[in-house]
C-alpha cells in the first residue's frame, strides 16, 4: 500500500505533516540555500541545522532507516564528485564539505517530500508560477509510477515463477529483453492514457 | 431520436489489419445495447469511432453521425461531449493526482465555470457512491473504486451516450453487482461491449454482435444469445443464465 506521502506508509502523521505545504517549501529551500552558501568554517551553523532537522525527524516519527537508506542510495554520487577535490591543495577539507552540505540538502528535501502530500506540494509549485506543463509532467510521473513499480513486479514474479537457473550469463540476456518490455508497454501505456485525455475533451495545444 | 448511426464504416489499422470491414447500425436514443463477439471481432474499435479517437485523420466523408451531428473535426468536441467512453483499464483513465482533480478533468476541459465544475463533481461523486474520496490518489482505490471512479468522470461531463468497453473487467462479483446497479441508475443511451454475456443479458434488451469487422447478428438479446448454434460459431457460448430462463 502507498500512501500520499512518497515512501512512508499511511496512517503517520504528526504536526508536522499537517503543517501548510507552503511554509514546509519555505523552510526546506532557506535551510538548503543557507546550508549550500555557509562557508564550512562556521561550524556552529551547521549545528544548528542539523539540531532543527533532528527535532523535525523526532516530531514527525520518521524512521531513521528510512532516512540512511535512501541517503545509501544518493551518496554514491556525491562521493564521485567529491572524489575530484581530493585531489586539490585542502582536498581533504573540501570532500567533507560537500558530503556534509549535501547530506544536510539531501534530509531536508526526504523530510519535505515524506511529510507533505504530494498534491499538496504541486499546488505549491502551480503557485510558484512553475510552468503548467511541467506540473503535468511531474504529476503524471507520481501518477504513474507505482502502475509501474506494480508491471513490473508483476513481470519478475512471472519470470521468477517460470526460471529454473539463477546467476547465468543467460539471465542478464533475459534482463534487456525485460527492459525492453518495460518500455514497449510503457509507451503503449501513454498512448492508451492520451486517448483517455482526449476522449474527455483534451485539446493538445 | 437516433442516437448513433453509422453507415458503411470501415477501418484498416497502420500495421494493415482490416478491423470493420463495412458495419452499418442505427441505435435510438435511450436504448441500451449490447456489442458482442469473440477478441479481435472489432468492438473496441466501433467505440473508439463514436467519438472521434479513430481514425487518427478524420476524412471528410464520413460514415458516423451521433445525434444527428456527423464526427468531423469541426464537431470533434462537440460530440465527445455527447459521448462519454469508458476504457477497459482505469488505470489509463485515471491519469490525475486526486480523485476529485480526475472527475473535474472532463468539465473544466469543456469550459465550465468553477463553481459549475465543482456541483458536478460532487453530484457525480454522489451518484457513483465515492463521497469522502475526492482527495484520495487513484493508486489507493481498489480496482472496482477505480472503475466506479473513472464512471463519475463520464457522468460529470453529463454525456447523452455512455460508450463502454469492458466494463466489468477484472471486478470481483459483489463489485460486478455494484457496478451493474450503477450503471442501470444512470440515464443515458448505453452501448457495452463486453465478453460478460449475463451483463447482455441484465441489462441491454438488444444486443449486436460482430465478428471479424461485420455485424452477424442484431436483435433483442434474449433470442440472440439463446441461439447456441449462432454463439458457438462466433467463439462465444449461451450463457449460463438464459438456461434457466423460460419466457412465458
Amino acid at each position: 500500500m502507498h500512501s500520499r506521502f512518497i515512501g512512508v506508509p499511511v496512517g503517520e502523521t504528526t504536526v508536522i505533516h499537517r503543517l501548510p505545504a507552503l511554509a514546509k517549501v519555505t523552510v526546506s529551500c532557506v535551510v538548503i540555500l543557507t546550508s549550500i552558501l555557509l562557508p564550512i568554517g562556521w561550524g556552529v551553523a551547521f549545528v544548528g541545522i542539523a539540531a532543527l532537522l533532528s527535532l523535525v525527524v523526532f516530531v514527525s516519527r520518521t524512521s531513521l532507516w528510512f532516512l540512511f537508506r535512501n541517503i545509501v542510495i544518493v551518496e554514491p554520487f556525491v562521493i564521485m564528485v567529491g572524489l575530484s577535490t581530493l585531489f586539490q591543495p585542502d582536498g581533504g577539507m573540501r570532500f567533507a564539505s560537500i558530503a556534509l552540505k549535501s547530506t544536510l540538502s539531501l534530509v531536508t528535501i526526504l523530510l519535505l517530500s515524506s511529510t507533505t502530500p504530494f498534491e499538496e506540494l504541486l499546488e505549491v509549485l502551480r503557485m510558484m508560477r512553475i510552468p503548467a506543463a511541467m506540473i503535468s509532467i511531474i504529476a503524471l510521473m507520481f501518477r504513474y509510477i507505482f502502475v509501474f513499480i506494480g508491471e513490473s513486479g508483476r513481470m519478475r514474479t512471472a519470470r521468477q515463477s517460470r526460471s529454473f537457473t539463477q546467476r547465468t550469463a543467460r539471465s542478464w540476456v533475459v534482463l534487456a529483453s525485460v527492459l525492453g518490455q518495460l518500455f514497449l508497454r510503457s509507451t503503449v501505456r501513454a498512448e492508451r492514457i492520451y486517448t483517455a485525455m482526449c476522449a474527455r475533451g483534451w485539446r493538445s495545444q | 431520436m437516433t442516437a448513433v448511426e453509422c453507415t458503411d464504416l470501415h477501418f484498416r489499422y497502420p500495421n494493415g489489419e482490416e478491423a470493420l470491414r463495412g458495419v452499418t447500425m442505427r441505435i435510438e436514443e435511450g436504448e441500451s445495447v449490447g456489442l458482442i463477439g469473440p477478441n479481435g471481432a472489432g468492438k473496441s474499435t466501433i467505440l473508439l469511432h463514436m467519438n472521434g479517437i479513430l481514425p487518427e485523420r478524420l476524412s471528410p466523408t464520413v460514415s458516423i453521425s451521433i445525434f444527428g451531428i456527423p464526427v468531423d473535426a469541426p464537431n470533434l468536441f462537440r460530440v465527445r461531449r455527447l459521448v462519454g467512453l469508458l476504457f477497459p483499464d482505469p488505470d489509463d483513465q485515471l491519469f490525475c493526482a486526486t480523485v476529485y482533480e480526475d472527475v473535474a478533468f472532463g468539465p473544466s476541459q469543456f469550459g465550465l465555470p468553477e463553481a459549475e465544475v465543482k456541483a458536478l463533481v460532487e453530484d457525480s461523486m454522489k451518484k457513483v457512491g465515492l463521497q469522502g474520496y475526492e482527495h484520495r490518489s487513484p493508486h489507493h482505490l481498489s480496482t472496482g473504486e477505480k472503475q466506479r471512479a473513472c464512471l463519475a468522470g463520464l457522468v460529470a461531463c453529463q454525456p447523452k451516450i455512455l460508450a463502454l468497453d469492458e466494463p466489468t473487467h477484472g471486478l470481483d462479483p459483489r463489485g460486478k453487482r455494484q457496478f451493474k446497479s450503477l450503471l442501470q441508475s444512470i440515464e443515458a443511451t448505453k452501448i457495452i461491449a463486453t465478453h460478460d454475456l449475463e451483463l447482455v443479458v441484465e441489462l441491454c434488451a438488444r444486443s449486436i454482435l460482430l465478428d471479424e469487422g461485420v455485424i452477424v447478428a442484431d436483435g433483442p438479446t434474449a433470442s440472440l444469445l439463446s441461439d447456441e448454434d449462432l454463439m458457438n460459431a462466433h467463439g462465444l457460448e449461451k450463457p449460463h443464465i438464459l438456461k434457466h430462463l423460460h419466457p412465458h
